[in-house]
């Protein structure tokens, strides 16, 4: 309970900006869904056909998997608020659409037949007898949507949207439920606030109610629209890949640029998703900059022939020139530590079975249990080519990244991948196996931008390469440490670096 | 005198295949109060809400003050007609005072105006307007209710009001109170009442000219007296004589003479005694047994009518065997 409190206490500041944007999704996507569904409702009172068939089809809408959703959605609307607003409009209509309906097709009968009788337009009908009355239903709907969307909305944190769900992938990722709490306690607690305020609406009469509506659907669009038209100060978005590494790394970036161009703004998305998400965030300009590794380029997102294994710094040319010739992308000059794949095993497993190489697995194949993540999985550069190159075959199950370092701790498995610099293999006192079939190509980090971008930008550029060559593997893993582990932030962890190594003009941050 | 407010020219409706009306004619005049009496099923509020159109005629004109019905604009036509109903329908979310100010407010009255005419109308239903304005509709009884809902309808004193049984839910205490209620208004307002019931005793007390109805059909139209002194078949005959052996005792003296079992003043010199209009027949058979005539009369004590021992045998004999 302590460490919870002081979790809260110290995130305190990045949990008001999750807060924000949460609560910013939130209510936009109940007001879109509100201005879809509850007009739609009150226009199928009159056409009972069409009324069914609408149920049906938002009930469909509501039992895809939301996962599903937002990965649907990418392709269409990119990344970011975009398709999350979408995808949670998506579900709150059914709700509201629903007890709109019901809650005016249920009116006592005699009470429109009055209604008829004493000569109301539609509207006077509408907004006099059928609206108040059946009031008390939609409401419920509405907060039965509210609830729904507050939950799916820690979701959109994988889409880059942001939110309270940032806490909780980023739990998951460091494997520390503390986080994870924080991210679920602040979501239930705003369900149960917002839910609250809206019985308080209730209370209003119709006109009140409208006003309101309007005033924050007024609020919300001028929001918007200021956001549009303000004068944009040069801004540079740098994005990074789930974990502590990247979260450093792209804070690194962030000072060399600003140090360099004191007049621009640089603005991170930490933990924005995986490989290909980021990639095409980069393709549709969403983002600027990303770190990426050269291994990962040539297996995951180059086209090219099947090369057999070269240097490092071969791997970096060929990516290099693949990424230019297919992207207009450029890649500037990689960091000297390698961030490889590697087989894993606790220390006295290896001792126990003299253990080594990954091909020393072959002997004891029947014993092993492995755990690995689902991208490492369906790699050639993974598990796919391990299995082919050492003629390996245990059994392996997907997991999250940092699930994993749980499974091997606690014995549920005994081999599992890793990156060289995880801090997890100092801190669980694992063994890396060696590759003595050298399947796993050399991974090294370097600034990937469009050339586009890179040719607006050379004091960008200068800034970056400034890191081309530095921090090696020792010290990558001793910075991951510090921030799984010892729960420092990314940005001083990366500011200390800098500072040390005189990249950067220390001034007492 | 009066003009007819209201005109059936060979009215029809039916139901899909089934028909419900079959051709009836009849006249409402200005200022009456004239009542559909009848059976469940046999089409008296089928009737009434072709008056207000919420049903409309299969065949047949239907004329209101004069003009086909179907030329009105139907808002025009609905907001100069009260509506009285069964199931009373106030409106639960708005207060007594909303849901009275609601056709004024409609039909564009002045603000204070309606206030200052809702504070005299809940006077003039013995409800108290400081206490009962603000209430909502769950919170009166029954009869409350429907007291709210007939100033409901005649707040903007439209020249006809519709009322579909509206105490036929109610107990019959309430009931009484509430007839005599629609009695005083309709003296105060002079309006013209459509009145649907299934209860004779209703149509007895409150019918200028009583329609009788039955399987769609309009057996017969005519004042209370000469429904039960001429009836026009043996269904209407029956239909007033099952009255007469219900509650017998209770039977207020009225209902004697608006039925026409009633004498002309007497020349004698014989003692006579003094009864209200509103008193029963228990009191006057007392009064019977020492006198042979009881001179009938108003709370005002003018004089009404007059009733003797033969006349009173005459209307319990009419009771159905």
């Amino acid at each position: 309970m302590r460490a919870l409190i002081q979790t809260f206490a110290e995130q305190k500041g990045e949990l008001g900006q999750a807060l924000l944007q949460h609560i910013g999704i939130s209510v936009l996507s109940l007001l879109i869904a509100i201005l879809i569904a509850m007009p739609l409702a009150i226009w199928a009172t009159h056409h009972r056909k069409v009324a069914e068939l609408l149920l049906q089809v938002t009930g469909v809408l509501q039992t895809i998997p939301s996962l599903a959703l937002l990965g649907l959605l990418i392709p269409l609307v990119g990344i970011g608020s975009v398709p999350a607003v979408i995808a949670l409009v998506i579900y709150a209509l059914l709700p509201i659409f629903q007890s709109t309906y019901v809650g005016i097709t249920e009116i006592d009968p005699s009470l429109e037949e009055a209604a008829d009788a004493f000569g109301m337009r539609r509207s006077q009908k509408l907004f006099r007898v059928e609206l108040p009355t059946a009031m008390p239903v939609i409401i419920s709907g509405i907060r039965t949507g509210l609830v729904l969307i507050i939950g799916t909305a820690t979701l959109a944190a994988l889409i880059g949207a942001g939110g309270l769900g940032n806490f909780i992938l980023l739990g998951i990722n460091r494997n520390d439920p503390q986080l994870i709490l924080v991210g679920a306690i602040s979501s239930a607690l705003l369900a149960i606030i917002l839910s609250a305020l809206i019985s308080v609406v209730q209370r209003l009469s119709i006109k009140k109610m409208l006003i309101t509506l309007a005033v924050l659907v007024i609020g919300a669009a001028g929001i918007s629209i200021t956001r549009l038209v303000m004068p944009k100060t040069e801004t540079i978005t740098i994005a990074g890949k789930l974990g502590a590494e990247p979260d450093i790394l792209i804070n690194m970036y962030k000072d060399l640029i600003e140090q360099e161009s004191p007049r621009t703004k640089v603005v991170l998305k930490q933990n924005f998703g995986e490989t290909t998400f980021l990639f095409n965030a980069l393709k549709s300009n969403k983002i600027d900059i990303y770190p990426e590794f050269t291994g990962t380029v040539l297996e995951t997102l180059v086209k090219k022939a099947p090369t057999q294994k070269t240097s490092a710094h071969q791997t970096y040319l060929d990516a290099q020139r693949l990424l230019k010739q297919q992207f207009q992308m450029d890649y500037l000059q990689p960091m000297k530590y390698q961030n490889t794949n590697a087989l894993v095993v606790k220390k006295d497993f290896a001792k126990k079975n003299d253990l080594k190489t990954i091909s020393d697995l072959k002997n004891i194949e029947n014993q092993l249990k492995g755990g690995m993540t689902l991208e490492f999985i369906h790699r050639k550069d993974g598990w796919v080519g391990i299995k082919k190159a050492y003629e390996l075959d245990f059994p392996v199950r997907s997991m999250q990244a940092s699930l994993r370092y749980s499974a091997i701790k606690n014995g549920q498995i005994n081999v599992a991948d890793a990156y060289s610099t995880d801090s997890q293999i100092k801190q669980l006192n694992l063994t890396t196996l060696k590759d003595d079939q050298h399947v796993f190509p050399p991974y090294q980090g370097a600034p990937l931008m469009k050339t586009s971008f890179a040719n607006k930008h050379p004091q960008v550029v200068k800034a970056l390469n400034r890191l081309a060559g530095k921090i090696s593997e020792s010290e990558m893993q001793e910075m991951n440490y510090e921030v799984n582990v010892q729960k420092k932030s990314a940005d001083v962890v990366a500011y200390q670096y800098l500072v040390k190594k005189g990249l950067l003009k220390g001034d007492g941050k | 005198m009066a003009k007819t407010m209201i005109e059936f020219q060979h009215v029809k409706k039916d139901f899909g295949n089934h028909s419900v009306i079959k051709d009836i004619s009849f006249e409402v005049q200005g200022g009456e109060i004239f009542v559909l009496v009848g059976t469940s099923g046999s089409g008296k509020t089928t009737t009434l809400k072709m008056i207000n159109q919420l049903f409309v005629q299969t065949e047949g004109d239907i004329l209101f003050n004069g003009k086909k019905i179907k030329d009105y604009n139907l808002r025009e036509l609905r907001l100069n007609v009260g509506y009285v109903l069964q199931q009373i329908a106030l409106f639960p979310t708005m207060t007594v005072e909303q849901n009275i100010a609601l056709i004024p407010e409609m039909k564009h009255f002045k603000k204070e105006d309606i206030k200052r005419r809702i504070d005299q109308l809940l006077g003039d239903v013995d409800l108290d307007p400081e206490k009962y304005r603000n209430r909502h509709p769950s919170d009166l009884s029954g009869g409350e209710q429907q007291r709210i809902g007939i100033l409901r309808a005649i707040a903007s004193e439209p020249p006809v009001v519709l009322f579909d049984e509206p105490f036929s839910a109610l107990d019959p205490l309430v009931r009484n109170q509430l007839q005599d209620l629609v009695l005083k208004l309709h003296q105060k307002l002079k309006n013209t009442i459509v009145f649907v019931t299934h209860d004779m005793d209703e149509a007895l007390k409150l019918g200028d000219r009583i329609g009788v109805m039955n399987d769609g059909k309009l057996l017969q139209v005519a004042t209370p007296k000469e429904i039960a002194q001429n009836p026009e078949n043996a269904f209407v005959e029956n239909f007033f004589s099952a009255t007469v052996g219900k509650n017998l005792y209770k039977t207020p003296i009225e209902k004697i003479i608006r039925t026409g079992f009633e004498i002309s003043e007497p020349h004698g010199t014989e003692p006579i005694f003094e009864i209200n209009a509103k008193d029963t027949l228990e009191k006057a058979f007392a009064a019977m047994a020492e006198v042979e005539i009881l001179k009938v009369v108003d709370e005002d004590k003018s004089t009404v009518s007059w009733v003797d021992r033969a006349s009173l045998f005459r209307y319990l004999s009419e009771t159905k065997h």
